[in-house]
């Protein structure tokens, strides 16, 4: 059972796992959503977790220090999630027939007296959130490590927990892809949401069917990509950065074989069987053109064929603007997928520019 | 459901319920977090360390009231109520005077407050005056105005002064007056004080140990901060450093927090934490010792995390044995430490810290085990194959095998290759190590490889020896006399010897070989010429010769031809594979090149070349070389990685492969020493990269005295102050100590209390073995020393023991002679051996000095025909220096124990005949002395001749 569980994390699998689940929770919100679901979700993760606290390994890794604020967020994302989810579901069921959402009752649109309703519950937030800090800083003490020393790394060398994302995306892409651009591209395109979504619906209350892309599209941003690389960032990457199943002992001495290529190596070696060429722009023309072609000649089939629609309702510069942050978003499965299936390093790599994409 | 307010979304009671149990769970919280701040478990130690100490204070109290005189302490008590009865009678004279004394010390007090003042104006207007004289000028009127205020206050000081002396006078004799009427009492109380006073101090200090309520209130949470008496104590060295990587610090010991009595005696018996530490007067805490605790702290010897005191497990304690390691489970939670670069010593380890400091002297003093690790890793020659810099001496010793150049002339073909095969199964004492048959190449396609490999290298060694002539020709002789020749001349002082008789087989001494089997090994004319001169086969040999005579090395040679190992004998090494010989030359040439360029040069190589290229390959990579002398290989690298610091190298760098060691360095280490091969196992590996670490087939015992020896390895940083620094002499001493370990005299003789091991055989009559070298430097003169090393000449006849002569270099010889002269603070220059000159009858009385005393007895050479039992006094003149005749004869057994020399003035204190040269036992000795140098030559012996005829042979 532990083994087959080991072979499921792998990222490879997983990760297609939770996208194919993400894909059908979202045509079948009703029943995601559902009171009945929700039970399934809380009853099933506190099996699992029980039964695999019995085990030394997957204790020791959840049970770390460091660790115990990504259970707290695995607990907090889940139930929000869905919670919200299931309001949304609501208020869509309501909507379908006829009636205003549950937020816009009358009796839930009257008035209410900042005293003592929001400034004393406040209060009692902040006291709550102070106890729970002190208690929890005195019973799982700070993991506080000897003084650093250069010679002496420790393995893993883990960045914070909220950065364990990135950190993993360190994997496939080079760090000033996945340390500088994508991280300021996630930041722009956050920042640009409420100037790109022009959708008025929803607005002060829970709804899924009226925003079903937008909540979608920043779910799976969220979910997939963010919250579930910090979840493999935590609990699955063990020293040298590689790959241990929840259940599986960290072996300093595991080995694993990794040998990337290039796609200019593929494209020139593989596939023309010469040498690389000499003039860097046409060595890496197969990447530069793919590159491009994504970003920028995939526009007008996507607009043909899917977006129409949003081009209609949002005007050109929203929608190209939305396109291209989309675009970049799905650049990191894509190139996951590529690294799993063919090896894959860099589809341009030009160490000369330091342009390794 | 309810409607509230409106306005309201909830109840407000409901909220105010909320935020009272909100205010009280937090109210909890902040007192959980401060006690979970206030208690610690250092703090319990201290608390149960106030018991510790009542009982010990309890029991020394009781033990002292025992020792006190019950009769004399009631005498004394009835001495005092006597005198304050008798005081009572007196009692209104002692109130007048004391009411005057209140009044007289009333009148000094104003009086002096008074000279203050007087004083302060005067000191002020003297320095106006001054700058006023030198400003203004002396007529000014300024000047004179200061001036005559001046006068007037000197004349005022004279007079306050002089009437506080006044009654100051009259205060004392008050005083003298109350005394003298309180003085039987003072008296008795005095007595009383000598009887009890160190007992009653002994309760005060016990009253100390009381919990009462100003303790409580010192230790409060709070208020812990002002004056705590528990409290966290340290020690800051600047003997040692701390590493803190950017920054070296220095060290911080916290560990007198916990161990509270370790500099205390009288705790000996207490259970850890609060023993006293058991040397505290020799080797370290005390202020005596040679590592006061204030000044080197606690980390500087025992490692360890020495500025924690979270809890036990912080601080990086480490038990010494399996049995203590679960006791600490169970008591303390112990744990393995972790990323803890330097966890503390193993309690039989900690002898490892005395190197980073000491590491320019042969030997530390106090360190046995720790110099017994070095002279085993000197024993089996690590240091040939591993480099270990920085340590006194080892750049000195020569290869620890024997030299090879030679070799065809000593042992046949197959006899190498049978005994690199397995040495051990020739002589199970083997230095040499095993390389073949171990737990990682026993697989039968290893073993064939490994077949072919020592058949290449017997065969290249042979083919590369030079030629040697023996200069004798074995001509048979008398074993028993061999044998009782080679027990009593001195070969056992390096070798052991199968078949000698136990007193004389001393497993201490294996600076040389174990001989055993040498009748199937050797060549017999080898045997005797190797006896007969060892340099003629090896000049770098430190072998010497025993001055034999030619029957003396045929009988020698004679017994050890007769050990045989027959089954030895009768094997025959494997013809070489020729086959296999191929393709491990072709997987060395293929290692930069492609299989068939591989296989094309090895075409180009006849048969014999290829076995040549295979054995020199193969010897490279055994690392033959940084052990023996061979032809070719003079420049051979160590082939074993560095031990400069290998006790600091990170657990996490050793390879623990498949085997169930505790994650330890020192684990590793004993482990490694056991059984190299070890961590091979269940590696599936290809022969090339097979461990190449050969067996010892060390003892346990030896493992853990070589693993605390490398465990002191270790790149600390010791500040210069930390260093052992040694003075010019000692510096001197020390570079001769590295001859001295080359050429092994410690083997024989006990040099200030360092080794003699061959002394264990003469244990009935130490007068018969080695001399010891006690102060040598002071005994002897620098010049006799140098020519007696270089030449040796007989000194004590009645000796079977030979003293042999070595193969000294000048330098060498430079170097013990210095050595000597540094070590016992003896000058360059002897004090002159003046010609006698006698004070008038003071020759007489020497003769009858040395007439009654029988010096002759002994000395008899040059006086009678007995049989000598002390050295020839006729050559004392060159030989020693005359201010150590004067301390042997004030106490020979202070020199040397085991002398029979009588102490004829017992201690140098009385005198030796009465009624001669006034009883003066220093004037008696001198006589003598001068007696001894008048008479004696002004030569020393004849050298003894190359080849032998020694007196003394038996």
């Amino acid at each position: 059972m532990k083994a087959v569980f080991n072979f499921l994390s792998q990222p490879q699998i997983s990760f297609t796992m939770t996208i194919i689940l993400f894909i059908v929770a979202i045509q079948k919100m009703e029943f995601f959503a559902s009171k009945k679901f929700g039970w399934i979700l809380l009853f099933g993760t506190l099996a699992f977790f029980g039964w695999g606290m019995t085990d030394s390994v997957f204790f020791g890794t959840m049970s770390w220090p460091d660790n115990i604020p990504i259970g707290i967020l695995i607990a907090i994302v889940l139930w929000s999630t869905w919670f919200s989810l299931h309001k949304g579901v609501e208020n869509d069921k309501r909507i379908a027939a006829g009636e205003p959402p549950l937020e816009g009752t009358p009796e839930n649109r009257e008035k209410v007296w900042a005293w003592p309703n929001l400034v004393y519950t406040e209060l009692f937030a902040i006291i709550a959130c102070t106890i729970f800090l002190v208690a929890w800083a005195i019973i799982f003490k700070a993991p506080l490590e000897e003084p650093a020393n250069p010679t002496w790394a420790p393995n893993p060398a883990k960045a914070p927990w909220y950065f364990l994302g990135l950190q993993e995306m360190l994997v496939y892409f080079d760090p000033w892809m996945a340390g500088v651009v994508l991280p300021v591209l996630i930041i722009v395109g956050l920042v640009a949401i409420p100037y790109l979504d022009i959708n008025p619906k929803g607005n002060g209350y829970y709804t899924f069917r009226e925003r079903k892309f937008a909540i979608s599209s920043f779910l799976f941003g969220w979910l997939v990509l963010w919250i579930f690389l910090i979840i493999v960032g935590t609990f699955l990457r063990g020293p040298n950065w590689t790959f241990y199943g929840p259940f599986e002992f960290w072996d300093h001495h595991k080995v694993v074989a990794e040998n990337n290529i290039n796609l200019s190596e593929i494209f020139w070696i593989k596939l023309f069987n010469t040498g690389l060429p000499k003039n860097i722009f046409l060595r890496e023309i197969a990447g530069i053109l793919l590159s491009v072609g994504y970003l920028f000649g995939s526009i007008p089939l996507i607009t043909k064929f899917w977006g129409k629609r949003y081009l209609e309702g949002m005007g050109k510069v929203r929608y190209y603007l939305m396109i291209i942050l989309m675009l970049t978003m799905f650049s990191l499965p894509i190139k996951m997928y590529l690294r799993w299936l063919i090896n894959l390093k860099y589809i341009i790599f030009m160490p000369e520019f330091e342009l390794n994409i | 459901m309810k409607k509230n307010e409106p306005g309201m979304a909830y109840n407000t009671k409901t909220l105010n319920k909320v935020f009272a149990v909100l205010s009280v769970v937090f109210l909890f919280v902040v007192i959980w977090m401060v006690l979970d701040d206030f208690i610690r478990p250092w703090k319990a130690v201290q608390i149960q360390s106030l018991e510790v100490k009542k009982k010990v204070l309890a029991e020394k109290i009781a033990s002292m009231e025992k020792g006190i005189d019950g009769d004399k302490l009631r005498a004394t008590k009835k001495e005092i109520e006597q005198a304050k009865i008798a005081l009572k009678e007196k009692e209104d004279i002692i109130e007048k005077l004391n009411e005057e004394l209140e009044e007289a010390s009333k009148k000094v007090y104003v009086k002096n407050m008074n000279k203050g003042i007087v004083s302060s104006q005067k000191n002020a207007t003297q320095f106006n005056y001054e700058h006023a004289l030198d400003v203004y000028g002396p007529k000014a009127t300024k000047t004179k105005k200061y001036k005559s205020k001046l006068d007037l206050y000197n004349n005022q000081f004279i007079e306050v002064s002089d009437e506080l002396k006044a009654l100051q006078s009259n205060e004392k004799e008050i005083i003298a007056k109350i005394k003298e009427a309180k003085k039987a009492l003072t008296e008795s109380e005095k007595e009383l004080d000598q009887l009890v006073g160190a007992k009653d101090r002994l309760v005060g200090a016990l009253d100390r140990t009381k919990k009462d309520p100003v303790w409580l209130l010192r230790n409060a949470p709070f208020l812990d901060f002002l004056d705590p008496t528990i409290k966290i104590t340290q020690i800051v060295s600047d003997k040692v450093n701390d590493d803190r990587y950017f920054q070296h610090v220095p060290s911080v010991s916290r560990c007198t927090t916990c161990h509270v009595f370790i500099d205390q005696k009288g705790y000996e018996d207490q259970p850890q934490p609060f023993k006293t530490h058991p040397k505290i007067d020799t080797l370290a805490i005390g202020l005596n010792s040679a590592h006061p605790m204030k000044e080197f702290g606690c980390v500087s010897c025992h490692q360890g995390e020495g500025h924690r005191v979270n809890d036990f497990n912080s601080v990086a304690h480490i038990p010494q044995n399996e049995e203590q390691k679960h006791e600490w489970m169970k008591k303390y939670h112990w744990h393995e430490p972790h990323k803890i670069p330097k966890p503390m010593y193993r309690l039989q380890d900690t002898e490892a810290a005395c190197i980073k400091c000491h590491k320019d002297e042969v030997r530390i003093p106090m360190a046995a085990k720790a110099n017994e690790g070095r002279k085993l890793i000197e024993t089996y020659g690590c240091y040939g194959c591993h480099k270990i810099d920085g340590i006194a001496g080892w750049e000195k010793l020569d290869k620890p095998g024997p030299n090879l150049q030679k070799i065809k002339a000593k042992v046949s073909k197959n006899w190498i290759k049978n005994w690199i095969w397995s040495p051990h199964s020739f002589n199970p004492k083997s230095k040499m190590p095993a390389f073949f048959g171990q737990v990682n190449n026993s697989k039968p396609e290893f073993m064939k490889k490994n077949a072919a490999e020592v058949n290449a290298m017997g065969e290249y060694l042979y083919a590369k020896s030079r030629e040697s002539k023996p200069i004798l020709k074995y001509a048979g002789g008398n074993k028993e006399r061999g044998k009782e020749l080679i027990s009593k001349v001195g070969c056992v002082g390096c070798h052991m010897v199968e078949g000698l008789d136990e007193q004389w087989n001393l497993p201490q001494n294996r600076k040389g070989t174990y001989l055993t089997g040498t009748g199937s090994k050797v060549d017999p004319d080898w045997l005797v010429s190797w006896l007969k001169k060892p340099s003629h086969y090896d000049a770098t040999s430190v072998m010497p010769s025993f001055r034999l005579t030619d029957k003396d090395a045929n009988d020698m040679a004679a017994y050890l031809l007769s050990l045989k190992n027959k089954k030895f004998e009768q094997l025959e090494f494997q013809d070489l594979n020729r086959d296999v010989r191929d393709e491990l030359l072709v997987e060395y040439f293929s290692q930069f090149e492609t299989i068939a360029a591989a296989q094309k040069k090895l075409a180009t190589l006849k048969d014999h070349e290829r076995t040549m290229e295979l054995g020199r390959r193969s010897i490279n990579k055994y690392g033959c070389g940084s052990c023996h002398h061979i032809d070719g290989f003079k420049d051979a690298v160590k082939i074993g990685p560095e031990l400069t610091k290998v006790g600091s190298k990170p657990v996490e760098q050793f390879g623990f492969g498949h085997q169930k060691v505790e994650h330890a360095r020192h684990a590793w280490i004993e482990a490694h020493l056991v059984e190299p091969a070890r961590w091979d196992i269940g590696v599936p590996k290809p022969f090339k990269d097979l461990n190449k670490m050969p067996n010892f087939y060390l003892t346990e015992t030896e493992s853990k005295k070589i693993t605390t020896y490398l465990l002191g390895l270790v790149d600390d940083k010791v500040p210069a102050q930390g260093m052992h620094k040694l003075t010019a002499n000692k510096k001197l001493a020390e570079k001769g100590k590295e001859v001295v370990l080359k050429y092994n005299c410690q083997g024989c003789h006990k040099i200030d209390g360092w080794g003699g091991y061959i002394q264990a055989a003469y244990e009935d009559d130490l007068n018969q073995g080695p001399p010891w070298l006690v102060s040598e430097g002071h005994r002897v003169q620098s010049d006799w020393l140098y020519k007696f090393l270089r030449e040796v000449h007989p000194i004590r006849n009645y000796l079977k023991v030979r003293m042999p002569s070595f193969n000294f270099s000048n330098e060498e010889l430079n170097s013990l002679v210095a050595y000597f002269q540094a070590d016992a603070e003896q000058g360059h220059f002897e004090e002159p051996i003046e010609l006698v000159e006698w004070k008038p009858g003071e020759k007489a009385a020497a003769k009858k000095l040395w007439d009654e005393l029988a010096c002759t007895s002994c000395h008899t050479e040059g006086f009678n025909n007995e049989t000598p039992q002390a050295p020839n006094l006729h050559f004392a003149k060159k030989r020693l220096r005359k201010s150590w005749i004067h301390k042997w004869l004030s106490n020979p057994m202070a020199i040397q124990e085991y002398t029979v020399m009588p102490d004829f003035w017992e201690g140098g204190k009385t005198s030796a005949l009465d009624g001669v040269l006034g009883n003066d036992p220093k004037a008696q000795m001198e006589a003598i002395t001068k007696l001894i140098l008048e008479f004696s030559y002004d030569r020393s012996p004849v050298p003894f001749k190359a080849d032998g005829q020694v007196k003394n042979a038996l």
